[in-house]
């Protein structure tokens, strides 16, 4: 009995440090990006090279394929592999397009980091206030643990959902027309992205 | 004596029939009653926005359960919200909640928004995957007036562009 008792007893008592790591490598992980993302904003000389700058580490950072799954909802199950390849794909595309063309070359955002949460285990929530043209928003990074690395799997702005915002729209889309309505409505909207 | 036998049965149903009214008029006014078989889980908000218990669940715009509480959690002062589902509903991991409001000043309600995971929320299970009720005044607010920040920069433009 004490040999088992023992073991618990130090799991207990290194609990709350062990959650205070996963909080620092999250953050440490996410500040790094956000570093990373506003040096090239500052030093692009142009859009297009701001553009093609950004996606690298955006899309480092990032995960799509979780992102593009729950984007898509309960739908995602009726899509063969191809057809969920070519989604992430697309999704990947325009969101890419979508959070780059807000940046402006030589603009810097001034990201306070605020707090960090722990909804669960192997899920933090690090909420940020970003400055950005002088304008503020508060903007909340879901981060989950893939694979021992830190990732980016939502973003909520001012308390909207990235993937809540896109699971409405595809969901809706998959009612009305199935897997070819929401692949037709992304590439629709990456067309518009160009 | 016969009367009284009478009288005692009248008032026993009359006893009867005011606490039955009683017990419904508890319950339908929290909303408690859900036909069938139910479970709870939970649901973490930043924000729970004035919810109460009895609010509707709602998953496509059909009510699926009810809100049965509504706590603080001490350690990080987020809102737990206990929603009390039917039991034939089977809720994807990756599901999310919102806090909505029925038009613009109505009454709050969640909104359930299932997900794609192969796994299932199984009674006593958290949804972290959710979506604040949206402080409407400040958007509005920060929209009318903008930021103080963005004033001071304005100022800022002034004075150099006027010396």
């Amino acid at each position: 009995m004490k040999s088992h008792l023992l073991p618990s007893l130090v799991f207990l008592l290194l609990l709350p440090f062990l959650a205070k790591a996963a909080d620092d490598a999250a953050q440490t992980r996410l500040k790094a990006a956000v570093d990373e993302v506003v040096g090239i904003a500052k030093n692009a000389k142009d859009r297009t090279q701001l553009i093609n700058d950004e996606k690298a580490p955006l899309a480092k950072i990032l995960n799509f394929q979780i992102m593009t799954r729950r984007a898509i909802g309960p739908g995602w199950r009726q899509f063969t592999a191809a057809q969920q390849t070519e989604a992430v794909n697309l999704f990947t595309t325009l969101i890419l397009r979508t959070y780059t063309a807000k940046f402006t070359p030589g603009v810097t955002p001034s990201v306070i980091f605020k707090s960090t949460a722990t909804p669960e285990p192997g899920r933090e929530e690090i909420s940020t206030l970003s400055d950005y043209k002088g304008s503020n928003y508060d903007v909340i990074y879901r981060m989950e643990q893939n694979q021992g690395q830190w990732e980016i799997t939502d973003v909520v702005i001012e308390g909207v959902s990235l993937v809540a915002n896109y699971r409405a729209q595809f969901d809706g889309q998959f009612k009305q027309g199935g897997v070819d309505a929401v692949l037709k409505a992304l590439q629709k909207s990456v067309a518009e992205t160009k | 004596m016969k009367y009284s036998k009478l009288e005692l049965s009248v008032g026993i149903f009359v006893l009867l029939g005011i606490s039955a009214i009683a017990y419904l008029t508890i319950k339908l006014g929290t909303g408690s009653i859900i036909g069938g078989d139910t479970y709870q889980i939970e649901a973490r908000f930043n924000n729970a926005g004035g919810l109460h218990p009895g609010s509707n669940v709602l998953l496509s715009g059909v009510t699926v359960g009810r809100v049965e509480a509504v706590r603080m959690e001490p350690t990080d002062y987020t809102a737990i919200v206990t929603l009390r589902l039917r039991s034939a509903l089977r809720l994807p991991t990756d599901s999310m909640a919102s806090i909505k409001t029925t038009g613009l000043i109505g009454d709050k309600f969640v909104a359930l928004s299932p997900g794609a995971d192969d796994k299932y929320f199984t009674p006593g299970s958290r949804i972290t995957l959710t979506e604040s009720a949206v402080d409407l005044e400040s958007l509005i607010g920060k929209m009318a007036f903008g930021s103080v920040d963005k004033q001071k920069d304005n100022q800022e433009k002034d004075a150099k562009s006027n010396p």
